[in-house]
């Protein structure tokens, strides 16, 4: 073994760490020869004796108790703590849920509201809606004036309701108007009488009103007056029918 | 109690998480007193050594969960926090009052009244005092080397875990800081005769 040597093993060997036998008596061997490195293991050796007091000495010291004291304290705080939290984080949570909750109903609202109030583009649509706020039938006659006049849309729509004649063509409208005009000019109408619970909604699909002839006594059944002496003739009456057949209204035609 | 105290640190470490503060106060009296003296041994500041040793243990409580029995013991986990926490100390020290650095290596400490035994003419209080002083006046990186392999007996291989470095790169910062710590006790008139207390590695090749 020469010095170089010796050097890299001189701390574990004053340190007494493990090693090989033999490089052992190796390195002791060559400290006996060697001025220097006998030295220099001398050095090693008291230096760890120095190392090891130091460590003997300090070995007892401890941290203060006031430490523990302060660290159970936290412990117990922050232990206090953490239900806290929980507790907030479910109210929290449960505040979501309402807050989620509360929009959806709110959406869901409004989605209703703007659905039932919708602008009456559609007249069908219209018509269903409005149905159940007005009135039965209501035709003014027998004035060509009353019978066009419309006094709200509704009204103008029952006006309308028979729908295949809204429907035909031009020539169907030539042909039908003179009709209309003769019954205006040479006819009174009474106003329409409703038969059934009558809206709008019935007539959304078309409608027809059909002349037709009655005895006289129908007239009583309607409330009107009957004049005795011609008991035993026919009256005129227009029935205004739907597309299911149903006879909804009734006016009676003189 | 008798169960608890059996109980390894990792075991400890778990029921303490789970809120036994019992667990706490036995891991704590189990390992504080080496936190304790390691971050005293590397600041010289009972103080900084008292707020070391409390910083860690809170960092247990807040990060405990962080420690993987598989990467290493616990204890070694705990100087690795307190190392952490005893630089950054010395650092925002260092600002106020400089430490010793590797430029003032070569100034000796204590003076022997013989050339050749220095430490042995030394009363053990003197000598005591006077080691302490030499390995606080090591580099931060040679000075926590010796504190855990020469004053804690840690292993090499559990220092190179808290240092987080190969085992070779232990040996070798040990080795270098025992050469700096004999120049650093070393009497003047031998030192200034030896020129150096580093490895000369010419100096004899019997």
């Amino acid at each position: 073994m020469n010095c170089q040597r010796f050097e890299s093993v001189v701390s574990e060997l004053a340190r007494g760490q493990m090693m090989a036998a033999e490089l052992r008596g190796e390195a002791l061997a060559h400290s006996d020869a060697c001025d220097d490195c006998a030295r220099r293991l001398r050095d090693e050796e008291m230096l760890t004796r120095g190392l090891q007091s130091l460590g003997t000495e300090m070995e007892s010291l401890e941290a203060p108790p006031a430490i523990e004291a302060n660290l159970l304290m936290a412990f117990r705080a922050r232990q206090a703590a953490v239900p806290v939290t929980v507790t907030r984080r479910r109210s929290h949570s449960a505040y979501w849920v309402a807050a989620i909750a509360a929009m959806l109903l709110i959406a869901i609202g409004v989605f209703v509201f703007r659905w039932t109030s919708r602008p009456v583009d559609d007249p069908r649509t219209a018509a269903k809606q409005d149905a159940p706020q007005r009135k039965p039938v209501v035709v003014e006659s027998p004035t060509p004036k009353v019978l066009n006049e419309v006094e709200n849309p509704n009204d103008k729509l029952l006006a309308e309701t028979p729908k295949p004649r809204r429907n035909r063509n031009a020539s169907q409208r030539r042909q039908a108007s003179p009709q209309l005009a003769n019954h205006v000019t040479n006819e009174i109408a009474t106003d329409f009488i409703p038969l059934t619970y009558m809206t709008a909604a019935n007539f959304q699909d078309g409608g027809q009103i059909v002349r037709v002839e009655l005895p006289r006594s129908a007239l009583v059944n309607f409330g009107l007056p009957v004049n005795m002496d011609r008991y035993n003739e026919k009256v005129k009456a227009d029935v205004l029918f739907g597309v299911d057949g149903t006879a909804h209204a009734i006016r009676f035609v003189q | 109690m008798n169960l608890k105290t059996d109980l390894s640190d990792s075991e400890l470490l778990r029921s303490m998480l789970t809120g036994d503060e019992e667990a706490l106060a036995l891991l704590y009296r189990r390992r504080q007193g080496g936190v304790y003296r390691f971050a005293l041994q590397m600041s010289g500041s009972k103080s900084i050594a008292e707020d070391v040793t409390q910083e860690v243990f809170l960092f247990l409580m807040r990060e405990g969960h962080v420690f993987d029995p598989a990467r290493g013991t616990l204890s070694a986990f705990l100087f690795g926090v307190a190392r952490n926490h005893v630089l950054r100390r010395l650092r925002v020290e260092h600002l106020l009052t400089p430490l010793n650095d590797e430029s003032e290596d070569d100034v000796p400490l204590i003076h022997a009244s013989s050339d050749l035994c220095p430490l042995e003419d030394l009363t053990r209080a003197e000598t005591i005092e006077s080691v302490r002083k030499a390995v606080l006046s090591l580099p931060a990186k040679y000075r926590e080397v010796v504190v855990l392999c020469e004053l804690q007996d840690v292993s090499y291989g559990e220092t190179a875990e808290i240092l987080g470095c190969a085992i070779g790169t232990v040996r070798s910062r040990l080795h270098r800081a025992r050469a700096l710590l004999l120049a650093k006790l070393r009497p003047v008139g031998e030192f200034e005769e030896t020129g150096s207390a580093t490895v000369k590695s010419a100096r004899c090749f019997a």
